[in-house]
């Protein structure tokens, strides 16, 4: 067997999408979760470009599917168990985190998308196969999350400290240095010269 | 002269202090890019993106575009100094440049480079100047259904074109083309694919998806394989030629200039392809061609000349007919749009100071450039030497702020992070997202075209095919495609776009 397993999984990815994509459109074996009109070829309806563009990439995934099985080998890269167990728990809390939230109301500003990438993506992190992954999201998320509450210049340093982990030759002294220059310079480019609207420094109030 | 009191006009516009400090900043943006490895071309536009909202489009377009060209004079650098091309473009200049710099000629090479690089350059914006209102006027007899054909003539040239598999290729197009789709429905309002949530009403952003896949991702994936950098082979040396290099280089110059002025009009060719297009000719054509291998001057002349001849004539097909032929062109769609401009046709009658100013600041900007990379090599090859590590955070930083005040929405920096997980899986299943980012511009205008073709031809699929320029359009895709199945011809392109 040579299975072309990153075309696997590729093809695999793409029917998946173009499956969702056709059940929320509303045309898929009969059920759908939007149902937007097809209209006609001649006056087409909001769904009818949704449509043909998902068969077309199912089908176009199908085709990458079956390909794949033979014009391999092209193996994915090893995971460990803990590259697994990471994942499935950071899915799974992130899942978890959001729908509680969601449930308890706490969505002003999208902060429950925010503290579940953020909790999901710190996670990830344990393995150290997925730490530049999980925590370059993570200080992405953490950007999004303390912004508008505590202002760039803190925020900037959060995120600075979070993604300076990722790298194992970053020192302390590195980082201090590096976010106080970035903090310097994005006030300089964002705040004097381009005026942004963003708040500087947490509110005092 | 028409021409050149069009080319006058657009002096006027590209020497104004605005335009040049634009031009200028935007090529040292770029230059600086191309040196830096794990930062390309299509990350730092869309980072710079929501910065030029507050300025003019043309002063806006003039910037981003010296960005583009900005990068492939940048990445010739590190390619001929340390094996390191910073560009895709630049990864053939390394094969001979990297030799010429080891036989103490890394001075020569650069020179060769640059002047080059002027040369094709100049010419190349001629091209523009000279072939855009011609297209244009083409451009104008176009219905809606010849338009759907164009589409899609571009978006399968962009996919047989791009790297890796074509079928994988056509399926990211698709499924940019679907993502196109998400937000408020142009004729009937109603919202598609947006689960109640406001901020998508106006589709995704285009911003956070370029940024999260072509900048975040990158980070990541550049993070996950350690710093491997080669040292740098001893001194520049003397920037002279000798007057053999001279002699032996002008003909390699004139005809990298031809590929790549023709290669770049291609949706998806552009630079890359016609560099390595150019190497494979001088190898095959050349006196000298005993020498390749052991650092040809060929060998840079060429490819580098056509790199940047393909970098300018790539925005013919934008200009002219509002079709991105490659990411950083569909970018630039993007900041048109973000400015109440219609790439198309008519944007040669109703915006001339942009058409004919972006024109003449390609020319001011590639003068700029050569001023900038010459005496000033020095200053880039400090640069190379800032470690990644303090690279990536500033990045980052810059994306996340960038992001941020496009809307003043944490929403959209959300956005972005899912792209950034979607760019890693790709990369990781290896499909390619330049053909993906692509599709997801063209995809709402190609479904406009074809409800308007459908309507008018009474929901009848034949009017492809029976107005002729519709017909020949979709004819040339069918036949790219068919021959892109011929098994001898798909080895030359996996050859050619090795590495």
């Amino acid at each position: 067997m040579k299975i072309n397993a990153k075309d696997l999984w590729a093809g695999g990815l793409l029917m998946f999408l173009a499956i969702i994509g056709l059940f929320i459109n509303g045309g898929f074996l009969g059920i759908g979760l939007e149902q937007h009109a097809l209209g006609t070829a001649r006056r087409m309806g909001p769904g009818y470009m949704p449509m043909l563009v998902f068969w077309l990439q199912l089908g176009l995934g199908a085709i990458v599917f079956l390909l794949a099985l033979t014009n391999g080998p092209d193996p994915l890269e090893k995971w460990t168990k803990l590259d697994f167990v990471t994942l499935a728990i950071s899915v799974a809390t992130g899942i978890i985190i959001w729908q509680v939230m969601e449930r308890m109301g706490l969505t002003a500003n999208y902060i429950q998308v925010g503290i579940a990438c953020f909790v999901a993506t710190l996670i990830l992190a344990i393995s150290p196969s997925w730490r530049p992954l999980g925590l370059v999201l993570a200080s992405f998320a953490i950007f999004a999350l303390l912004l508008e509450p505590l202002g760039l210049m803190l925020t900037i340093a959060a995120l600075c400290v979070i993604a300076s982990l990722a790298d194992r030759d970053h020192r302390v002294t590195s980082v201090v240095g590096m976010t106080v220059f970035l903090c310097i310079l994005c006030w300089f480019v964002f705040i004097y010269e381009l005026d942004i609207r963003v708040p500087l420094w947490p509110n005092s109030y | 002269m028409d021409l050149i009191a069009n080319l006058a006009h657009g002096f006027g516009v590209a020497l104004s202090l605005d335009n040049l400090l634009f031009a200028l900043l935007g090529a040292l943006i770029g230059t600086a890019i191309g040196v830096l490895p794990g930062i390309g071309p299509v990350a730092t536009i869309s980072l710079l993106l929501p910065i030029t909202f507050g300025q003019p489009a043309t002063t806006a377009i003039i910037m981003l575009a010296g960005i583009y060209y900005g990068a492939q004079y940048g990445g010739s650098t590190t390619a001929i100094l340390l094996n390191l091309p910073g560009e895709v473009s630049s990864v053939v200049t390394a094969l001979e440049g990297y030799k010429m710099a080891r036989n103490g000629r890394a001075g020569a090479a650069l020179t060769i480079a640059a002047c080059g690089s002027f040369f094709a350059g100049s010419v190349a914006t001629l091209v523009v100047a000279a072939s855009g209102p011609m297209l244009t006027s083409v451009a104008l007899s176009f219905g809606p259904a010849d338009y759907f054909s164009l589409m899609l003539l571009g978006l399968i040239i962009s996919a047989v074109l791009a790297q890796g598999s074509i079928l994988k290729s056509i399926a990211m197009v698709v499924l940019g083309v679907a993502l196109g789709l998400v937000g408020t429905d142009v004729q009937t309002g109603q919202q598609r694919f947006t689960f109640g949530v406001p901020e998508l009403s106006d589709g995704l952003g285009f911003v956070s998806i370029a940024m999260g896949i072509f900048g975040l991702g990158e980070i990541i994936l550049n993070l996950e394989r350690p710093e491997a950098r080669s040292v740098m082979s001893g001194k520049v040396g003397s920037l002279m030629l000798t007057k053999e290099e001279f002699r032996r280089s002008i003909p390699s110059v004139l005809r990298g200039t031809l590929i790549g002025s023709a290669l770049g009009i291609l949706p998806g060719g552009g630079a890359s392809l016609s560099a390595f297009g150019s190497y494979m000719m001088e190898r095959k054509i050349s006196k000298y061609r005993h020498e390749f291998g052991n650092g040809a001057v060929e060998g840079v002349a060429g490819p580098e000349s056509a790199n940047n001849a393909a970098a300018q004539t790539s925005f013919i097909p934008l200009l002219t007919l509002g079709i991105p032929s490659n990411a950083v062109m569909a970018l630039m769609v993007g900041a048109l749009i973000i400015q109440g401009i219609q790439p198309g046709p008519r944007m040669v009658e109703a915006q001339p100071d942009l058409f004919w100013g972006l024109i003449c600041s390609m020319w001011v900007g590639n003068l700029m450039l050569l001023v900038i990379n010459l005496p000033m090599i020095g200053m880039w090859v400090k640069l190379l030497q800032v470690p990644y590590k303090y690279l990536y955070p500033a990045i980052l930083v810059f994306c996340a702020i960038g992001v941020y005040s496009l809307n003043n929405s944490v929403f959209d920096v959300y956005q972005t992070l899912f792209f950034g997980i979607a760019g890693y899986i790709f990369a990781k299943l290896r499909m390619e997202a330049a053909p993906l980012l692509i599709g997801f511009v063209l995809g709402p205008m190609m479904e406009e075209h074809l409800r308007r073709a459908m309507l008018l031809s009474r929901g009848d699929v034949v009017v492809f095919v029976e107005r002729p320029i519709s017909a020949t359009l979709l004819a040339i895709a069918a036949i790219t495609l068919g021959l892109m199945l011929l098994p001898a011809l798909r080895k030359g392109k996996d050859k050619a776009l090795a590495e």
